[in-house]
């Protein structure tokens, strides 16, 4: 064995024996590496990327400041009782009509959120601005649009002095800035928000729970019965799953409307006179049974493969060793399928929360959730900053639910099979 | 079975080669019969399309900028014209999402009218475009229909009987944006149809509207999407619904519904049709708008559906043609923008409703949160 003066050990090549080991591990270890590359890269590109975008924009308030700086540098001095100065007014006249026309209609919007009016001020003034040729300004602007002549439109401007701002979220949550950013409350009648996250934390509860109900037997009996007929009785519970969504929910409003099936069935059995058919469609409750049909096989397929798991001897024993047969189903069969409880409840749950076109269409006045918010953000008044604090406080709410529930069950008793 | 593959590979690259020699050109429209409208009256018909040299796929949406503006925004624009409501062509155009258009070389009307003078303006007291972007494709309102058999002895005639519970009993089927129904509240208090949006945009306009609103609490069922009126009204689930006129017109004259409609405050609106910004085929898509709003197009669109016109051009070929309808029944009583309908319809005004869109939303979503 060759050896250095210092005493390291090297390999019959000449190199210290750690190195020549470190080289080798290190080519295993870019192979590994390389192997799960792109792996990593989806996960970043399709989900790390587009969830740190979101933060971003729930806090980003750029596109005014980069539009109006010298008007808002002044702005900070101003002291929202009277109406501004003529400084003031030169100062925004000269940022209107330098402004690039894309980067001004993008102010304009944001603009518009803390005031309706404000968009179409802008764009308006833009266009009679250029006939304005030199000062004072305050008078002929005002002489454009009375507008610009109300100290409320001022001081809405108030609460985008700053480059960043939590002003999406409180939005999000019924609440929002003054001009001298104090948190106030919203209008009474502009509070919605918090009445919507009410509103689809309890459907989405109540479908857990509904489906938890219903599920539960079906996955049993799918369990247990021999397999001729459990696959016969899988087809039934996966044959729904592979129908549309949209089928699915058009055929609940057959079923369910005033003049539709079951109705019908039941005002010809008897049971309810014809004029005082029941109303179980557009409103909370055909919400909830449809959400819950469309979400079941969520929730019995997990049920099913921890079932399917569990070897019938144990409860054998139990019987045997003289539980009751319910005792013994408590204490002994129950705890074995907690992992696909809790699988199923976390799997329907996450996809309720965020429903939003089968509520719509079947919920009449109470199906707006807050998916619905979000895209009707998204799409119509392209505030992108309140759907992205919605939608952090969306994933929020699931990674505290996720928390919760790994302090009390512990993570690695969940089990899809 | 690698040479297999191989073979496969080949034959697919062949196949992405071959496809990208026709120029793939898309657009983009709400779907269903009003599509059906647009690919027959001027899809099928434009040039490029005859000779096969363009293969237009049409795809659907939902309306709205998001996807625009995702497209835009990310530099990578697949469509190449898109169908779109007045205030999204407006904000659409002011924050750079859709191309300006030029449309001083555009088809003049039979009349001599140049294009932008040949769409009247309706009311509004500005014709022509309401926005650089936008070419002009129909009118459509929403309007309210009943059905006959529900009301066996006395019909209903206004606005205000739609309001009215006691006269006219029965729920009332009502859409879950704010938008027509304050306008048509208004009417219902007692507003001209022609001074809706001066009352509407004055101080404590909107509140007025929703406090006529309190007449229809608890005798309100929402819909959301425009089949679903008509459902509700032929069900009995409503005895009356405010529709889109044409899903209305589609079912009396293709299926024979015996529906009526309420000709009073109905609220006209408009379509039009943009271009993204950075379409790949621009100077194709030009062409094609060119193509969609000739007179002869804009009527013949008519043919498949009950919406109107915006060149009034359109509208003189249809009243020379009529019997129009593609199985010959008569289109201009279903019709929103003959001259006896404008006189009662109320014209919204996009400017303001894009300024006061997410705040009455929010009034609205509370009003109808509390009306159970």
């Amino acid at each position: 064995m060759n050896q250095t003066a210092k005493g390291e050990i090297l390999t019959t090549d000449g190199i210290p024996l750690k190195v020549s080991l470190r080289r080798s591990e290190r080519i295993n270890k870019f192979r590994a590496f390389a192997l799960v590359l792109p792996l990593t890269l989806f996960i970043i590109i399709t989900f790390v990327i587009p969830i740190i975008a979101m933060l971003t924009r729930s806090i980003d308030d750029k596109q005014i400041n980069t539009v109006f700086p010298k008007t808002f540098e002044i702005y900070k001095q101003w002291d929202r009782k009277k109406l501004p100065t003529e400084e003031m007014y030169a100062t925004i006249f000269g940022e209107i009509v330098n402004a690039e026309k894309r980067a001004i209609g993008k102010a304009s919007t944001r603009m518009n959120y803390s005031r309706s009016g404000w968009k179409s001020l802008i764009k308006k003034s833009k266009r009679k601005f250029k006939k304005i040729k030199e000062g004072p300004y305050k008078e002929q602007m005002i002489a454009v649009d009375k507008r610009w002549g109300k100290i409320e439109f001022w001081k809405a401007l108030g609460e985008m002095v700053d480059p960043y701002t939590f002003g999406y979220f409180l939005n999000a949550v019924d609440l929002k800035y003054d001009s001298n950013k104090e948190i106030i409350r919203q209008p009474e009648k502009r509070r919605i928000y918090n009445y919507t996250w009410y509103k689809t934390v309890k459907i989405s509860v109540l479908v857990t729970l509904f489906c938890l109900i219903l599920g539960y037997p079906i996955a049993y009996l799918l369990a247990t019965l021999p397999l001729k007929y459990s696959n016969l009785l899988m087809i039934f519970v996966l044959l729904p799953f592979w129908t549309s969504l949209l089928v699915r929910t058009v055929s609940w409003i057959i079923i369910l409307m005033k003049k539709g099936v079951f109705n019908s069935i039941l005002v010809w059995a008897g049971v309810i006179a014809d004029e005082n058919r029941m109303q179980l469609i557009y409103n909370e409750t055909g919400t909830l049974i449809a959400m819950t049909q469309i979400l079941l096989p969520f929730m019995v397929l997990p049920l099913y493969s921890v079932m399917k798991t569990i070897p019938p001897s144990y409860m054998r024993a139990a019987l045997n060793l003289g539980a009751q047969p319910m005792h013994a189903f408590y204490r002994v069969y129950m705890p074995q399928t907690v992992p696909g409880i809790s699988a199923g409840g976390l799997l329907v749950f996450v996809l309720a929360i965020g429903y939003f076109i089968t509520p719509e269409l079947v919920g009449g006045a109470d199906g707006q959730l807050i998916g619905h918010w979000i895209a009707y953000h998204l799409k119509s008044t392209l505030n992108w900053g309140l759907c992205a604090a919605l939608g952090t406080i969306l994933l929020v709410v699931m990674l505290t639910l996720y928390w919760v529930y790994n302090k009390i069950v512990g993570i690695e008793n969940i089990k899809l099979g | 079975m690698i040479k297999t593959i191989k073979v496969a590979l080949l034959a697919l690259i062949g196949l992405a080669f071959t496809a990208t020699a026709y120029a793939d050109f898309t657009f983009v429209s709400w779907g269903g019969a009003y599509t059906m409208s647009q690919q027959k009256g001027y899809i099928d018909t434009w040039g490029p399309v005859k000779n096969g040299t363009t293969k237009v796929s049409v795809e659907n949406y939902n309306g709205g900028l998001g996807e625009v503006k995702a497209q835009v925004e990310s530099g990578n624009v697949t469509w190449d014209v898109v169908d779109i409501l007045p205030v999204d062509a407006i904000n659409g155009c002011d924050e750079g999402l859709l191309e300006e258009l030029d449309f001083s070389s555009w088809e003049k009307a039979p009349n001599g009218d140049s294009f932008l003078e040949s769409i009247p303006d309706n009311g509004t007291g500005v014709g022509g475009t309401i926005s650089p972007c936008a070419a002009p494709q129909i009118w459509w309102t929403y309007v309210i229909i009943y059905d006959p058999k529900a009301f066996p002895e006395k019909k209903p005639k206004k606005m205000k009987d739609f309001f009215d519970v006691k006269k006219f009993p029965g729920k009332r089927g009502v859409h879950t944006w704010p938008q027509a129904v304050l306008e048509m509240a208004l009417v219902a208090d007692g507003v001209k149809p022609s001074k809706v949006n001066e009352v509407l945009q004055g101080e404590g306009g909107p509140d007025r509207a929703f406090a006529k609103l309190e007449d229809l609490k608890g005798h309100v069922v929402h819909w959301s999407a425009g089949a679903q009126p008509l459902e509700l009204v032929s069900s009995g689930e409503v005895v009356m619904s405010i529709v889109y006129n044409g899903r209305a017109g589609a079912a009396i004259l293709s299926e024979g519904a015996s529906f009526d409609y309420v000709w009073e405050g109905q609220v006209l609106d408009g379509d039009w049709i943009a271009i993204p910004k950075g379409s790949k085929n621009k100077a194709e898509a030009i062409e094609f708008l060119k193509h969609a709003t000739t007179c002869a197009s804009q009527a013949e669109q008519a043919r498949y559906i009950t919406y109107g016109p915006m060149r009034s051009c359109g509208l003189d070929v249809i009243k020379k043609g009529e019997p129009w309808f593609h199985n010959g029944i008569a289109v201009l009583p279903h019709m929103p923008n003959t001259k006896k309908r404008l006189k009662k319809s109320i014209l919204t005004d996009p400017v303001w409703w894009a300024d006061h869109n997410a705040e009455l939303k929010e009034q609205w979503a509370a009003w109808m949160a509390g009306n159970k």
